[in-house]
């Protein structure tokens, strides 16, 4: 992160975990979804509190569309700085994919296809974005069901280029790491082994599950043994400042929960926060 | 070549809009990421409308991507009472909806009144 010291582990804030999150004696970072925090007028009472309680909270955007090949929408971009403003968050995050295309909504991330073209519009989108946000943004790769016919680069080739040619920071997503590497059939290490890891402001650990032979990062399933040795290997190379749990749905009891956020900090050698 | 535009335009048409698959991506993998899409749309519809999707029990997500496949969404509340409007609902979801209706009318009636004064 932009800042002094190390955050430890976190979970990303949401409506509907507030009371657990709240909850958490040892919590000192969260994140929120950008699009949800109101632009003026009062912050949602649970995220002041946590602040009050000396937490960060880091504005999360998922509608940036900052891959697109049109340029990114001013007032996207202002909300974005204003969410950052509200909470006066160290920095902001967002992806490196493109969620809308010729008037349509996809609905979620998608990926990019690897190529000069595709990194020249990723990197004059952060750079529109830069230029208004008060903070760093830290940027975060994608899990991708499918690539792109016509990839020029490898993925850290591409990701390594957009980070050198915008000074961002990097969100590590290890789950997305595991998923890219299962579904392609390659090693994650070896993207570990090539991504510029000081840059990494924080790290996301999800759960995911196999649909048709693929396996999606859903973060609505438990974390698997398997992204949690990842989270050993990518600590044994360069431990992160923080990292965070992100659960977007069937949330599971709270000692499920407490548990999952045990086992990070188990993986990273952090204090455990519950 | 096509743009990048153009190229994630016909992409995204592809996922969410019943256009054919460009060529050059694995038709397989494109069409397991355009279900995965509706699962999530599915899941986000049953936030804004939980007795719809409860009146379903565990065939809401199939139910709504027989909708679904080929509407892009105009957004999770506005998808769930398009699909409403078209089903033969009974009981709380029939309530659900009639709800939402009775909510929904006083601005349309505003609106109305302001645009004949």
């Amino acid at each position: 992160m932009s800042l002094a010291g190390s955050y430890g582990v976190g979970i990303g804030w949401r409506p509907e975990i507030a009371g657990f999150v709240a909850a958490l004696p040892g919590l000192r970072f969260t994140e929120v979804i950008a699009e949800s925090v109101p632009a003026s007028g009062p912050v949602p009472a649970p995220l002041t509190a946590l602040r009050e309680a000396g937490a960060v909270v880091i504005p999360h955007g998922v509608r940036l569309s900052l891959g697109g090949a049109e340029p990114v929408d001013p007032a996207r971009v202002a909300q974005l700085a204003a969410a950052a403003r509200q909470l006066e968050a160290p920095l902001v995050s967002e992806h490196i994919a493109f969620v809308r295309a010729g008037g349509l909504e996809a609905g979620h991330l998608l990926p990019l296809p690897r190529s000069r073209e595709a990194v020249d519009a990723v990197v004059a989108n952060v750079a529109r974005t830069q230029a208004e946000l008060p903070v760093p943004i830290a940027l975060e790769p994608i899990a991708a069901i499918f690539d792109w016919p016509d990839d020029e680069l490898d993925e850290a080739a591409f990701l390594t280029e957009i980070l050198d040619r915008t000074g961002a920071l990097l969100l590590l997503d290890i789950a997305n790491v595991y998923a890219n590497a299962r579904n392609r059939g390659t090693e994650p290490t070896d993207l570990l082994d090539r991504l510029p890891l000081e840059r990494v402001a924080y790290v996301h650990v999800a759960g995911g599950a196999e649909h048709d032979g693929i396996y999606h990062d859903t973060h609505t399933d438990a974390v698997p043994r398997e992204v949690l040795d990842l989270v050993a290997e990518l600590c044994a190379r360069h431990r992160p400042p923080a990292l965070m749990l992100e659960r977007d749905g069937h949330y599971p009891p709270a000692g499920t929960l407490r548990t999952e956020l045990d086992a990070i900090a188990a993986a990273s050698g952090y204090p455990v926060v519950t | 070549m096509t743009s990048l535009a153009d190229r994630q335009a016909a992409l995204v048409a592809a996922l969410v809009a019943g256009a054919p698959i460009p060529d050059g991506f694995d038709p397989r993998l494109i069409d397991t990421a355009r279900r995965a899409l509706l699962r999530k749309r599915s899941g986000e519809v049953a936030r804004h409308w939980p007795l719809l999707a409860a009146s379903f029990g565990p065939k809401w997500p199939a139910v709504f991507a027989e909708w679904a496949g080929a509407r892009p969404t105009e957004g999770s509340f506005q998808d769930g009472l398009a699909l409403a409007r078209t089903l033969p609902l009974t009981g709380a979801a029939a309530e659900e909806l009639a709800e939402r209706e009775a909510a929904l009318r006083p601005g349309l009636l505003r609106r109305l009144t302001r645009a004949f004064r």
